[in-house]
């Protein structure tokens, strides 16, 4: 835990020496909030009630996507600091701490989203209920399931973030690599488009990957899209991806880690 | 005609320097692919489930798509590195363009060819010909003029508005922040029509003008005049020149902050 608050101490103080980026990334984070608002409310009056979702719902699950995307962007992940490391050479610095790195990483990443969320999501969401018609969650146990489902959702981001971050052992720039992955999360998490509006057999296949935890599963509880058994059907997939990916990157890493330490003897 | 001279020949070793890394060429090119297919697969799906978006079809919102992509793609292979600029500022490098006797201009973009671009070409011509197919427009001689002018206006407004944007750096240290809200703006230009947006953020697109990149155009080579807006589209290449006349004032008061600021 003490670790955890070190790293977001870290990230505040970073934040604060960029005071000027930082309102900047608000500005942005309201643009695309705001352009989701117009887009919606432009699609519903030529066709209200579509696909079974109010007006009311569908904005709120595509202005929360957007203010969720400053903590959920790819970019934000462990990956480009795995990557930086490895191609100075200086990952021997995180190898010697006495922390686990898997560990290291998921603190280290957790305490500079959380500050994020603070600092960015909380104030965008509240200019969204002031100003874009946000509504509050569908029922309160909604609301906390959506708590539990966003943690899931974080926790499959991150390892897969991870695993990309891996790779970069093998080829060291994964810049490339990286638009690709993150091209494919945008599409298949639901951020932008819902899945419930992809056709025949792509949303089956949206419907089995790992990335619609990320977004989707939490959007869809919160605006009451998911109720009952839907709910924890939900979470169990969710909870089913973040044991096995976690399993994988523990796997990978011992991997990695042994080859790095024959490397460095 | 020497500065021509000179940009090819660096050109020329930008390009032999990049091409050692064939593997990484052929990546980076495949991942620009995937990234514009799955933009357009995400608006295909949206705009496809309801029909059409404020009068928009699938297809006309790919010819704006496209027709911003072969705008930025020039842009995107010639001027990216304006990008790098405020990279050489914080490091102190940037005195290297200045003690040559050739135009820090010249020296600046000659610096690098971002063979990405390439992607950007494929994507542009496969929409813009997949979008004028399926629109079945037939254009005359001058529409396709007038669209060689768009393209190239499009590019010319992209390069000034990243080069007022990287001349920033010359006086905040950095102008990173600032890239990534215009890339906002660009996205939402490059993939909607902006009258779905209401007034102001017409507005601002109109005076930052990416607007002039593709919707105004559009608005004329899709036949949309119902707009009212569309004579905006004629007057694109005004625009540019207008914009990289500011963003040229811009570049040499920087220049001359750079080299006071240095003493």
């Amino acid at each position: 835990m003490n670790i955890f608050w070190s790293f977001t101490r870290q990230a505040f103080h970073n934040t604060a020496i960029y005071r000027f980026e930082y309102w900047l990334q608000l500005v942005s984070a309201f643009l695309m909030m705001y352009s989701v608002y117009w887009i919606w409310n432009i699609l519903y009056t030529q066709r209200p009630g579509a696909f079974g979702v109010e007006l009311g719902q569908m904005v709120t699950y595509g202005v929360i996507a957007m203010a969720l995307e400053s903590i959920f962007n790819p970019g934000q992940g462990p990956q480009m600091y795995i990557s930086s490391q490895i191609k100075s050479g200086s990952i021997d610095t995180d190898l010697i701490k006495p922390l686990d790195f898997h560990l290291h990483m998921l603190a280290k990443n957790f305490g500079e989203i959380s500050f994020r969320f603070g600092t960015i999501v909380l104030p965008a969401a509240l200019i969204g209920f002031l100003f874009l018609d946000l509504q509050p969650p569908a029922t309160a146990l909604n609301g906390l399931s959506f708590a539990v489902s966003l943690t899931l959702g974080y926790l499959v981001l991150f390892s897969l973030n991870f695993l990309l971050g891996m790779v970069s052992v093998l080829t060291i720039d994964i810049r490339s690599i990286a638009w690709t992955y993150n091209s494919l999360v945008r599409f298949f998490a639901g951020q932008m488009v819902p899945l419930w509006l992809f056709p025949g057999w792509l949303g089956g296949l949206a419907n089995v990957l790992p990335f619609k935890c990320i977004y989707s599963i939490p959007l869809s509880i919160y605006i009451g899209k998911l109720t009952g058994a839907a709910v924890w059907e939900g979470l169990l997939f969710q909870a089913v991806w973040v044991v096995v990916l976690m399993a994988v990157c523990r796997l990978v890493w011992a991997g990695v880690h042994s080859k790095l330490v024959v490397q460095g003897g | 005609m020497e500065s021509l001279r000179i940009y090819l020949k660096l050109i020329r070793i930008s390009m032999q320097s990049r091409m050692q890394y064939r593997a990484d060429f052929v990546i980076g090119i495949i991942s620009v692919l995937v990234l514009n297919a799955v933009n357009l697969g995400l608006i295909g799906i949206l705009v496809s489930r309801f029909n059409s978006l404020h009068g928009w079809t699938v297809w006309d919102m790919v010819f704006l798509y496209s027709l911003f992509v072969l705008g930025h793609s020039i842009y995107s292979l010639f001027f990216w590195h304006f990008n790098q600029m405020d990279d050489y500022i914080i490091r102190g490098t940037f005195d290297q363009f200045l003690v040559r006797p050739v135009s820090p201009f010249i020296q600046f973009i000659g610096r690098e060819i971002q063979y990405i671009g390439f992607g950007d070409v494929i994507v542009g011509l496969a929409s813009f010909s997949m979008a004028y197919t399926h629109l079945e427009l037939h254009w005359g001689v001058g529409m396709w003029l007038f669209f060689a002018v768009v393209v190239l206006s499009g590019t010319v407004v992209e390069m000034a508005i990243r080069w007022i944007v990287a001349c920033t750096a010359f006086w905040t240290g950095r102008s990173v922040a600032l890239t990534f809200v215009m890339n906002r703006f660009n996205l939402l230009v490059q993939q909607y029509p902006i009258d779905v947006f209401g007034t102001w953020f017409r507005v601002v697109v109109t005076l930052i003008p990416i607007a002039f990149m593709n919707y105004y155009p559009s608005l004329i080579l899709l036949g949309k005049t119902e707009h009212g807006w569309s004579w905006l589209g004629l007057v694109s290449p005004v625009v540019a020149l207008l914009t990289l006349f500011i963003a040229a004032i811009v570049w040499r008061l920087a220049l001359r902050r750079y080299a006071s600021s240095g003493s």
